[in-house]
């Protein structure tokens, strides 16, 4: 499969299609790959492809420093692939103005990912290319919220305590926002001063406010990709309020995020046939 | 001689501390992976050793991520300020790595500069640092690329050196260390041995050199491009300091907070103007490298790392100094080899 994406790339670069390829890089084989910015054919050896190639990319596509580099190519996994289609529905990015490259995964990580026991997108869609071959088979809805099932059988004090546990720990370091392809706003709620949303200092209360908050907006946008609990230094399992609204999502409107280019996202859409009296 | 404690009293000694009302802070579990440094409620929540380091440091104990500098109430034209209680419990720092303890030393230089830090210093005073020294360390940590070692005696009032099947030997440098095990120890001829510590494998010579240079090198978009300008790094870093200030405000009241701060962030230094000096991400890691390693060494005569890896242990995209310092020195390799060459093609020349 690598040697295949370095002449996928190779070809990209030497066409002049894309300027830039934004792969995975691993100089040192001791540590999991990074993120990298290939702007030359010369340069395409340096891509790695392996189950050890976690980060989800799409991050980079809304930054202005790395659209900088010109048109891009992508390389993505069945999860991060999602991210892209949220992202062309919110007007984004301009889909016709890169290449997505696809590889098939059948899990990543060591050990693997929460996300990848549940996984129904081994072959990512909506890409352009695809490279290697894996089966994307459905999956039983209840497997995906799996860990939340799990969770939620706890009495509500119980779940209390975690959460008060949990984000006692947050130093609001932002990596699970700086490091979510979804979380653009040029203005972050948490960084608005005049006036102050909510506490912007660690303290119980704003750690709260801000990950509700943050889980509120990505309802229905979150693609599922758990970058954000994998940043965490302080090992917030955020991935579990991410699969309460996503269920909701899910169970009220039939809606998953970035699965289908041509959904009206449940945020940006309306229905008279809703069942709260409001929207009539 | 040496003097040796046996772990089941030490572990009595951090109850016991607990039960007098100190505040004991050392490494322990978070769920099954994870260790950081948290206060503890008993000395069971302690994990001493098999491990490299917790994936943050002791300085939230002296440098707490959020503290109340004092308390206002606004009434009409006047406005009625009260200071915030300073902390006066006692507070022991427990098995921390020396790369945690030696923090500390490097840390008083800015917090007594052109302004005594009243919190800062007062947490100083009421506490006491017993380290333990490393037996063990993983790819990231680089103490003995910056002046440091497995034993590292920087900050600490004492340390801990394992001796196996639960015997430490003990170490006391300060009075305060010999406060702390006074009565405790006993003689012994048993002496610890630390691990051998990562190889040396920077030159901090060779990246001076390279940032009194290249503020302007092509190096920095080059290698810092990734990063996605989260405080990961410097929020698990134990010399990292920035703080912001902010009004927590309810109706007419309220407190005048400081929280730590990252130069990673885009928010950092943008002014009241709207135009940000740093508008670029490389521009920021640019400023923690060259914080780090010129400009507080330039002002205090230390550098303002300990080596302790924890920057590229949490980072989310596999940065943090040693990948940075890293590329710096094959970048002046690479210089040197190419000055060497066209040295020795000017030789041939000659001949």
């Amino acid at each position: 499969m690598t040697k295949q994406l370095h002449k996928v790339c190779r070809e990209l670069l030497e066409s002049g299609k894309v300027q830039v390829i934004i792969g995975y890089g691993q100089k040192d084989r001791g540590q999991p790959p990074h993120p990298v910015f290939i702007t030359s054919p010369e340069e395409v050896e340096g891509l790695v492809w392996n189950d050890q190639c976690v980060a989800n990319l799409t991050t980079y596509l809304t930054r202005k420093e790395i659209r900088a580099l010109g048109k891009p190519a992508i390389i993505v996994k069945g999860c991060d692939a999602r991210a892209i289609v949220v992202l062309q529905r919110e007007s984004q990015i301009d889909r016709s103005a890169m290449v997505v490259i696809g590889m098939a995964c059948n899990g990543v990580g060591e050990p693997r990912l929460a996300k990848c026991a549940a996984c129904d997108a081994h072959v990512p869609a909506h890409v352009d290319i695809t490279i290697g071959e894996a089966v994307s088979e459905p999956v039983d809805p209840e497997r995906r919220y799996n860990d939340l099932n799990v969770f939620m059988t706890q009495s509500t004090d119980e779940r209390m305590d975690y959460w008060q546990d949990e984000l006692e720990r947050c130093v609001r370091c932002y990596a699970c926002r700086q490091v979510c392809p979804l979380c653009y706003c040029e203005r972050c709620v948490a960084d608005k001063n005049r006036p102050v949303r909510f506490s912007t200092a660690p303290t119980l209360k704003g750690n709260y406010a801000w990950h509700i908050t943050r889980a509120f907006h990505l309802a229905g946008r979150c693609i599922g990709c758990d970058e954000c609990t994998r940043a965490c230094p302080a090992g917030i399992n955020l991935r579990l309020l991410n699969l309460s609204v996503a269920r909701a999502a899910e169970n009220a409107f039939g809606y998953r995020a970035g699965l289908d280019p041509e959904a009206e996202p449940v945020i940006g859409s309306f229905s008279t046939q809703d069942k709260e009296s409001f929207i009539k | 001689m040496s003097t040796i404690i046996g772990g089941q009293v030490l572990r009595d000694m951090v109850n016991d501390w607990i039960g007098d009302g100190k505040r004991v802070g050392g490494p322990g579990y978070v769920g099954n992976h994870l260790i950081l440094y948290r206060w503890l409620h008993r000395s069971d929540e302690l994990l001493l050793e098999s491990y490299p380091r917790p994936h943050n440091s002791i300085k939230e104990f002296l440098f707490p991520s959020h503290e109340k500098l004092y308390h206002y109430k606004i009434d009409g034209q006047h406005i009625e300020l009260s200071e915030a209680v300073l902390p006066d419990a006692q507070q022991i720092i427990f098995a921390a790595r020396p790369c945690d303890a030696a923090s500390l030393p490097i840390l008083d230089h800015v917090f007594n500069w052109d302004y005594r830090d009243v919190f800062y210093n007062r947490r100083r005073s009421l506490t006491t640092v017993v380290t333990l020294a490393c037996q063990d360390h993983d790819a990231h940590c680089f103490c003995t690329s910056v002046g440091g070692g497995p034993d590292d005696e920087r900050g600490s009032d004492a340390m801990l050196f394992a001796l196996g099947q639960d015997q430490y030997e003990v170490r006391c440098f300060t009075d305060k260390g010999k406060a702390l095990f006074e009565g405790k120890l006993e003689e012994s001829t048993r002496v610890g041995k630390v691990g051998p510590g990562p190889e040396r494998r920077l030159d901090l010579e060779t990246v001076r050199e390279f940032l009194k240079t290249d503020f302007e090198s092509p190096l920095w978009e080059r290698q810092t491009l990734r990063c996605i300008g989260c405080g990961a790094c410097a929020y698990n870093c134990p010399t990292c300091h920035c703080f912001d200030i902010t009004d927590e405000k309810v109706g007419s009241a309220g407190v005048r907070m400081r929280s730590w701060d990252s130069c990673q962030m885009a928010m950092f230094t943008v002014h009241a103007s709207g135009h940000n000096p740093r508008s670029r991400q490389p521009q920021r890691q640019r400023q923690r490298i060259y914080h780090k390693f010129e400009i507080y060494p330039s002002k205090f005569g230390e550098i303002l790392c300990t080596g302790c890896g924890n920057c590229s242990r949490v980072c989310p995209v596999g940065l943090g100094i040693t990948p940075v310092l890293t590329a710096i020195q094959e970048e002046q390799a690479a210089r040197a080899g190419t000055g060497a060459a066209q040295e020795a093609g000017r030789e041939k020349v000659d001949q």
